[in-house]
């Protein structure tokens, strides 16, 4: 019984790690309407941003956050800018062959310069696990949780209470409309691309305590987070942050009772299912077939 | 079935081709036979690709894994069981196309990423799967295909050989791909692509048609990866569910252009010699260096050149081959066909029996009723306008008599010819139950040319490229398109367009049209012009419905009106009768106006 209640905990907690993932993922697509399939490099370039910046200065990961954000927030605006903003009104499949190109990019540009070795960034504090009773909590999981779920509500706050979030939403809904109402379609956009690129920084440094870091980390990660985001809904912020503590939990109890190599063969099947029987995901507006 | 040899583009394109087989034999030395396979390899498969992700636009981004599917069907059939790769590529294709179904069947229904995303995740599972079962497949570690030299085994000492085989693949698959682009199914796959409502107007099976481009694709692929096996006489997980293996070549065929024929044999031949010849001295530069060039290759084209080597020069070129000899100008070998339309076209004006009942149709958007209790019957060679203030709930009604918009309650069922009645649940039902409609806002095919966006309808009723052409002329002269026929779609007016919309309801034949105010918009020439078209319409036998805000061309046309307001059915009547209406005229202009008059 303990087993099982540490493996809902395991799950819940490596839930926050997705969730992070999940929301930039599905604010981009939320807003900017292009499915980014360099997600994963782009979290691969942040958590070697962390790793670069921890092994020449020593500082602890969690403090790198700053510059890795902002960073990726330029990495991100800058992408935005020169590779999707030309392709806008370009057919989807067009956008999507964008991004692949970014994304394998990116990906061999890691390759070139820091080989296909595994880096691993030196953090006790993060690594260390401590005992409630029975249940043992990595430190490093439960902050990464906890910060998921600032972020969570942080997202929430802007897209709700802002001006900007305001702004954000409205393009969501109808691009020209927007734009006809003052809404600079543009540079909301790269705003939008920047944010979304920026929590990915956050994510590094947050995994960069419990993973290790090497060219192709991003795609383990991102692959979930599609499932993830398909789950919920494709553009809806609830649906991230419930698809994400799901997807966690399967993990974790398929990691266990199936064997960990099989554990994506699970996440699979139920994304077909969900496809299957209600394409909208769980939390989806009615067009999110879209 | 097959194309005309004498005319100049088959024959250079033939003899192009042949050269890949032909210099190899002549110059016969090992790394330019290697480099030939490898190019009539990648460039079939790029061509397979090309299928489901040119011709249907769906982007299969795991294509590998139907690749690794034949490599591993045909190689593990010839250890466990001894059974020929020629019979295992097809056991490979079976596999194949069982997968793509899995695949394709969610995820095709929906419109967005999600079939690129399913591929992606079908790949990485199947190589998982091959993984963790590896007493069968070998693991991690791969499998040698056993060296067992002779024909039927696919394997041989002389490198020639395999190119021989490898440009049958090529050919074969090439030819397939000229079949489809050239056939009624490509022609709906690049309408499906292109606009997925208006292709349904026309009776085309949307999902059905996305579903069959998959599977084609993936079979062809599945065999060429049995015989690329049998070539390297070694697999191994990671290099063929390779995601970089589906970019590549998927890339190929973006590079020589999406969707055409020609196109991802191109752009094979332009990248892969250079890549091949590169890849010394690029990795000397350091590890991924090939990849990042790819990588960059890729979004380059992406911007600057998105239409591939074939979209951007095509043209010119086929102009300069089209002057070789042997290239008549203009072919019409289409057999003129009867006038099979006009049902004993009944005089107009005369009421017949019921073509098309809709009975308490109810649809509600939130705690909007756009639609309350709406009955209404067309008969047969009526003219029936449906008018309604802004709000009012008409295109809603008329989505629900073509199918696009399900009723919440109620039912429309429409009288088929042997006089059953049938309740048609989907857009591409109607059609096919005889209900035609044009769009609001046009939906033109505008790759295509005027005469191709008709013949899309006259497709319905037959797969004959010349009958089809047959239908959409004799269609165009009924809506004044004839002089604009090759003209594409995209350089049409407005009027044009909007009469574009009607030909090609109108060539499916339909026994019913629906007309979503095709006079909006025109200017008053255009208007006259689409009245007159309007009226040879309904002289043809067709029931026409139309929504219309031009009060004037709606009372001169209608036999009959019906005036919605607030989704429900206000009045019907005589044109006449109805606009003097003082509810009718409350709806429209409000009971301020008739409390001014009086009334």
């Amino acid at each position: 019984m303990s087993i099982f209640i540490q493996l809902l905990i395991n799950g819940l907690l490596l839930g926050g790690a997705y969730a992070i993932i999940s929301i930039s993922l599905t604010l981009i697509f939320g807003v900017v309407r292009v499915v980014n399939f360099a997600h994963g490099e782009l979290l691969m370039v942040g958590l070697y941003a962390t790793w670069l910046i921890t092994s020449h200065t020593g500082l602890h990961p969690y403090a790198t956050v700053i510059p890795v954000a902002i960073l990726l927030f330029a990495i991100g605006a800058l992408m935005q800018r020169f590779v999707i903003q030309p392709l806008l009104t370009a057919e989807p499949h067009i956008q999507i062959f964008a991004t692949v190109g970014v994304s394998t990019a990116l990906l061999n540009l890691a390759l070139m310069m820091f080989g296909a070795d595994v880096r691993t960034v030196d953090a006790k504090v993060g690594a260390a696990a401590f005992q409630v009773g029975p249940i043992s909590i990595v430190t490093g999981q439960l902050v990464t949780f906890v910060v998921a779920i600032i972020v969570a509500v942080g997202v929430y706050l802007l897209l709700q209470r802002t001006f900007v979030g305001r702004g954000f939403r409205a393009l969501a809904q109808n691009r020209s409309a927007a734009a006809l109402m003052g809404v600079n379609v543009n540079k909301t956009y790269v705003l939008v691309f920047g944010l979304g690129a920026a929590l990915l920084g956050l994510a590094a440094t947050l995994l960069a305590v419990q993973y290790p870091v090497f060219p192709t980390v991003g795609q383990y990660f991102v692959l979930t987070a599609f499932v993830v985001v398909v789950l919920g809904g494709l553009g809806s912020l609830p649906g991230a942050v419930v698809g994400s503590l799901f997807i966690g939990l399967i993990d974790s109890l398929a990691g266990y009772y199936v064997g960990s190599d099989l554990k994506e063969v699970v996440y699979f099947v139920i994304f077909l299912v969900i496809l299957t029987l209600r394409p909208t995901g769980l939390f989806g507006l009615g067009r999110g077939s879209e | 079935m097959f194309p005309r040899l004498t005319h100049p583009r088959a024959y250079v394109g033939g003899i192009a081709l042949l050269m890949l087989l032909l210099i190899p034999l002549a110059v016969n030395s090992p790394f330019i036979y290697h480099l030939a396979v490898q190019v009539c390899v990648f460039g079939a498969l790029a061509t397979a690709w090309n299928i489901v992700g040119g011709y249907a636009g769906q982007l299969s981004l795991g294509h590998a894994v139907f690749y690794a599917i034949g490599s591993y069907s045909a190689t593990m059939l010839v250890i466990h069981f001894g059974m020929s790769p020629w019979l295992g590529m097809f056991g490979g294709a079976v596999i194949a196309v069982i997968a793509a179904l899995v695949i394709a069947y969610p995820t095709l229904r929906l419109r967005g990423p999600f079939f690129a995303l399913a591929t992606i995740a079908f790949l990485e599972v199947c190589r998982l799967l091959v993984v963790h079962f590896q007493s069968f497949t070998g693991g991690s570690a791969g499998l040698n295909v056993p060296l067992n030299i002779g024909v039927e085994w696919m394997i041989f000492r002389e490198k020639w050989a395999y190119l021989l085989i490898a440009f049958g693949f090529l050919a074969f698959t090439l030819w397939v791909s000229w079949i489809i682009r050239y056939s009624r199914f490509g022609f709906y796959l690049i309408a499906v692509r292109e606009r997925e409502d208006a292709a349904r107007a026309v009776g085309v099976n949307a999902v059905r048609v996305k579903i069959s481009a998959a599977v084609i694709s993936a079979a062809l692929t599945s065999m060429l990866g049995s015989f690329h096996a049998m070539y390297l006489t070694f697999i191994e997980p990671s290099a063929a569910f390779s995601l970089e293996l589906s970019i590549q070549i998927a890339m190929f065929a973006l590079i020589g252009g999406l969707g055409t024929v020609a196109g991802p044999l191109l752009g094979t031949l332009l990248v892969l010699p250079a890549a091949e010849l590169s890849r010394g001295w690029l990795s000397a530069l350091g590890n991924g260096t090939h990849g990042f060039v790819y990588g960059v290759v890729l979004v380059i084209v992406v911007l600057f050149f998105p239409r591939g080597l074939v979209g951007h020069l095509g043209g010119k070129a086929l102009a300069l081959i089209d002057r070789l000899p042997g290239a008549r100008r203009f072919e019409s070998a289409a057999p003129t066909i009867v006038n099979s339309t006009s049902p004993a076209s009944s005089s107009s004006g005369v009421r017949g029996k019921p073509i098309l009942i809709a009975e308490g149709l109810h649809k509600r958007f939130g705690g909007l009723k756009a639609t309350d209790d709406v009955s209404l019957t067309l008969h047969e060679g009526e003219i029936l306008g449906v008018i309604g203030p802004n709000g009012a709930g008409k295109t809603t009604v008329f989505n629900q008599l073509s199918g696009f918009i399900e009723p919440d309650a109620g039912t429309v069922k429409v009288c088929q010819p042997d006089g059953q009645w049938r309740t048609p649940t989907s857009p591409e039902n109607f059609a096919q139950a005889g209900v035609g409609r044009t769009f609001q806002i046009v939906q033109p095919f505008s790759g295509l040319s005027v005469l191709e966006n008709i013949m899309l309808g006259a497709f319905m009723h037959t797969r004959n490229i010349a009958a089809a052409e047959s239908v959409a002329r004799e269609v165009a002269e009924l809506t004044d398109l004839t002089p604009l026929l090759n003209a594409s779609a995209r350089e049409l007016t407005v009027g044009g367009m909007k009469r574009l919309e009607v030909a090609r309801a109108l060539a499916t034949r339909p026994r019913v049209l629906l007309l979503d105010e095709v006079l909006a918009g025109l200017n008053p020439t255009d208007v006259a012009r689409a009245i007159e078209m309007i009226r040879r319409i309904r002289g043809t036998g067709v029931s026409v419905l139309m929504i219309e805000h031009l009060m004037q061309a709606t009372m001169a046309l209608s036999d009959r009106i019906i005036v919605l307001n607030a989704g429900q059915l206000l009045r019907e009547g005589k044109p006449a009768d109805v606009v003097n209406d003082p509810a009718v005229i409350e709806a429209y202009l409000g009971k301020g106006y008739l409390d001014a008059q009086g009334t």
